[in-house]
């Protein structure tokens, strides 16, 4: 029998037992692997927790739901949940997509508005577990359970500048010496190896000078500890903070920067070198300055020029922020009339991790071509 | 139909009873129907497989164009007296002899393209034909802006050859370190068709299917980047199928030929050449039946359980050979980093274990599975003696005998968003015995590595040739991070508490 007959076989067989409000729960499968579960309210259950898809919003209510399996191309198996919220048509479509090598379920949602009018409405994902929500990330412990795309996290509520990623601040770590900035004492560091990550938003396009400051206190002896400095627009700068400056010597480098992808932030990311004793980078102080200011790095560094700064950031002290403004998983949106809106996200699936969108070549179209070519060839064995 | 229930796709009342009995569960219907295909026609045992035929073959689509500027020239360069004419006839023309050679599509645009409004059309058009890959030949220094265009409105990888006499370092700097784009700033030809490989190799890896041995699971999944389909197949699978096949008259022929090639025969017998032969059909018919390219094993642990009486070393090489990538001991990156010296540098390596020398600071790369045919698959095979299995004194691998003096490069894909990338020269190919380890034993002096004790990753591929900018063309083109193993060492001298 062939892939597609199981396919209408499914679907029909489904249709026939459940009747006109649909499918109780539908598997979401990907051959070999193991099936998460979506049920008819809207929630997915994966190993870790459930994921449930709501909205809110003035004068929306949940009004009537179904949920089908249907098959995406006549090929790939998914389930599609849909939802009225009043003006507001909510439509979840989920797969897995044959991710290596666990696989990792793909939600579409999609927003409608139908009622002819402009609307504000925030849509939530509100996981059963205690997640630490990132921006582009929510862990359940180390495990990323699930990701945002980076064409959906410009939805997510944020801040003018924080932190991306979530790394250990160490408080009076570093003892500079001289005349320095406070800020200087204060560090985050990337455990085990994760870059140190911060955004700040700027106009789209433009430019600005970044002014990262370090102090290694830790380590008397050059070439244990390097970091490798990325600033959006400027051209990475491996540096070595006791060979440059000394132990306990605070140090200043100056890039220029521009928001290359018109995105309207610019970021910064001090990583780990491969094959360096201590991989564990670590950040002290982050100046942005407009273009127009002149700056004289020992000025900086003593922190006189802070009050011209457009973003001073102690890293790892008291005023340091996650870029993100709300702990939970919210997106409000603006829908024109009879706009339509898709957001995707990622979810983890049985024993297996989402991917991390920065880090990733996965898209959307790449995992569902992916998904559909799998089905194809494992009906053809 | 299904009277009692209505559903117009039933095919008969046990199916449609089956359906709903799972649909009933309420869980995995889709997994239920679709998990158990019906099986495929798997080639007889007797059947003589052509292994030319289990390299995957993709279409490889690449648009091309001439960038210039309205003619005439006057100033500027490349300059007035520089024959655009001349030099475009010159660049079709080897343009088309490397797609010949390589097998790929060339859709080049009939006239060159000089201003914005051409751009913009063929950018639309680009958008929508799809491309795996774009050519650019730039025929004027004012061209240069057009590139990041291009490569930003398509996202289509970009490769671009700015001959001699159109581009300064200035120009380069932005472009040529932009992921997805591969700036070629030369009057080499060769290089603009290693880009081609780059895109042909790319293909290579989205339409190839590699078989996972080992464990116990059956599914299917996909290699982020790549591209490339990872079936994972019961290891029993293997030594199931290889007890059903019989020593064929291809068998015969190959162990015959096996031993006629060797230099020099030490432990293997007749039987284990025959036996390494049947493990290569067998791998050959297992790869036909599940519309696989290549695969990767559980070897050790197959030899270690006794479940087959040979190692597949010998079986591998042959496949290697023959440009089909075949991994050892289910390390499927290292299978990865085998089919990238196949798919883009169209010769085979192996993948090994590093020692590193500390006397002489060198690294003793070994493993049993070396290809031999390591100038390129249609070069003279490098001379092999015919050895065992060292570990397991089973079976027949090769002594691949390496050419003192010439350069090789060691890769390694480290996942498939990292890449290690280092060169060296071998300087010795070391008996087994007086060492122990693995029977090609290939002595390597590194470049641009203070102390070979940092060399980074293990079970990196060795393959002949400086390859160095040719892989870091790929891995910027594609978005793959390259490492190099440290070029001074990070370790402290001295004890430590």
């Amino acid at each position: 029998m062939s892939r597609a007959m199981y396919l209408l076989i499914g679907i029909s067989t489904l249709a026939c037992c459940c009747g006109a409000l649909g499918a109780e729960t539908v598997g979401l499968s990907s051959p070999g692997l193991p099936p998460s579960q979506f049920h008819a309210n809207g929630v997915l259950a994966e190993d870790w927790g459930t994921l449930t898809v709501t909205l809110t919003g003035d004068g929306l209510a949940p009004g009537e739901q179904r949920l089908e399996a249907v098959a995406l191309e006549n090929v790939v198996p998914a389930a599609r949940w849909s939802a009225d919220f009043g003006q507001i048509r909510l439509q979840v479509t989920a797969y897995k997509a044959p991710v290596y090598p666990q696989g990792m379920d793909v939600l579409e949602v999609q927003l409608e508005e139908t009622g002819g009018e402009p609307r504000s409405v925030t849509l939530n994902l509100q996981p059963s577990a205690q997640l630490g929500v990132g921006l582009s990330t929510a862990r359940l412990g180390n495990r990323v359970v699930l990701s945002i795309p980076l064409e959906t996290q410009r939805f997510l509520e944020t801040r003018d500048w924080g932190y991306v990623i979530d790394t250990t601040p160490m408080p009076g770590w570093a003892k500079p010496e001289g005349d320095c900035d406070p800020g200087f004492a204060n560090i985050r560091a990337g455990m085990g190896g994760i870059p140190i990550r911060y955004r700040f938003r700027v106009e789209k396009g433009g430019k600005v000078q970044v002014v990262l400051g370090l102090c290694e206190s830790f380590y008397g002896q050059a070439g244990i500890r390097p970091l490798l400095c990325e600033v959006e627009g400027a051209r990475p700068l491996l540096v070595d903070p006791v060979a440059r400056w000394g132990q306990h010597k605070p140090g200043a480098l100056l890039f220029t920067a521009s928001d290359d992808d018109a995105d309207g932030w610019v970021t910064i990311t001090i990583r780990p070198v491969p094959g360096a004793r201590d991989r564990n980078p670590i950040l002290n102080v982050v100046w942005v300055f407009p273009t127009n200011v002149r700056l004289n790095l020992n000025k900086v560094i003593s922190g006189a020029l802070n009050d011209q700064a457009r973003y001073y950031v102690d890293v790892g002290g008291k005023k340091d922020q996650p870029l993100l403004l709300t702990e939970g998983l919210r997106f409000p949106l603006e829908l024109a009339a009879g706009e339509k809106r898709t957001l995707t996200f990622y979810v983890a699936c049985a024993g297996g991790q989402a991917v991390v969108p920065e880090l990733t070549a996965w898209t959307p179209e790449s995992l569902f071509r992916a998904a559909r070519e799998v089905w194809t060839g494992w009906a053809q064995r | 139909m299904c009277q009692q229930h209505q559903c117009g796709s039933c095919f008969n009342r046990r199916e449609c009873l089956k359906m709903i009995s799972l649909a009933s569960m309420g869980t995995g219907l889709f997994t239920g129907l679709v998990e158990t295909p019906a099986p495929s026609e798997a080639p007889a045992v007797t059947d003589v497989i052509d292994v030319r035929e289990l390299r995957p073959k993709p279409e490889v689509r690449v648009a091309a164009s001439f960038l210039e500027m309205p003619r005439p020239y006057w100033l500027g360069w490349p300059g007035t007296t520089y024959d655009l004419d001349g030099h475009q006839r010159e660049y079709t023309a080897l343009l088309r002899a490397s797609a010949n050679r390589l097998g790929i599509q060339v859709d080049q645009e009939a006239q060159p393209l000089n201003s914005d409004a051409t751009i913009d059309a063929w950018i639309k058009k680009l958008i929508d034909t799809k491309p795996h890959g774009i050519l650019v030949i730039l025929q004027h220094m004012q061209t240069w802006g057009w590139i990041n265009r291009i490569a930003d409105q398509t996202k289509i990888p970009l490769i671009v050859f700015a001959p001699v006499g159109t581009a300064f370092t200035g120009h380069l700097a932005g472009p040529s370190r932009k992921t997805g784009v591969h700036v070629i700033s030369s009057l080499d030809w060769s290089a603009v068709e290693d880009g081609l490989r780059m895109i042909r190799a790319k293909r290579l890896f989205e339409e190839t299917r590699v078989l996972w041995i080992r464990g116990n699971e059956r599914n299917e999944t996909v290699v982020e980047r790549l591209g490339t389909k990872v079936r994972a197949i019961p290891r029993d699978t293997f030594n199931q199928e290889f007890d059903k096949q019989p020593v064929t008259d291809e068998v015969r022929d190959l162990a015959a030929d096996l031993r006629k090639r060797a230099i020099k025969i030490v432990e293997p017998n007749e039987q284990d050449a025959l036996n390494a032969m049947r493990a290569h059909v067998t791998a050959k018919r297992l790869l036909k039946a599940e519309g696989a390219h290549a695969l990767s094993m559980d070897c050790l642990g197959m030899v270690g359980a006794r479940l087959v009486p040979t190692p597949p070393c010998a079986a591998w090489t042959l496949l290697q050979d023959a440009g089909i990538t075949a991994g050892c001991e289910a390390d499927l990156f290292g299978a990865m980093s085998l089919m990238m010296t196949s798919y883009l540098l169209d010769r085979p390596g192996y993948m090994n274990d590093p020692v590193p020398e500390t006397v002489h600071n060198t690294l003793i790369a070994a493993h049993c599975t070396s290809g031999t045919r390591i100038a390129g698959f249609d070069q003279k095979p490098a001379d092999y003696i015919l050895r065992n299995h060292s570990e397991s004194a089973l079976g027949v691998a090769m002594q691949v005998l390496w050419p003192e003096g010439q350069p090789v490069t060691l890769v390694r894909f480290n996942g498939p968003n990292e890449m290690i990338i280092d060169t060296g020269k071998v300087v010795g190919n070391v008996q087994t015995p007086p060492a122990g380890g693995c029977r090609t034993s290939v002595e390597i002096e590194l470049d641009n590595i203070e102390d070979s004790r940092d060399t980074l990753g293990f079970h990196q591929v060795v393959t002949l040739g400086d390859h160095r900018r040719v892989l870091e063309g790929f891995c910027q083109l594609y978005g793959i991070k390259v490492t190099h193993s440290p070029r001074f060492s990070t370790f402290e001298y001295g004890g430590q508490a």
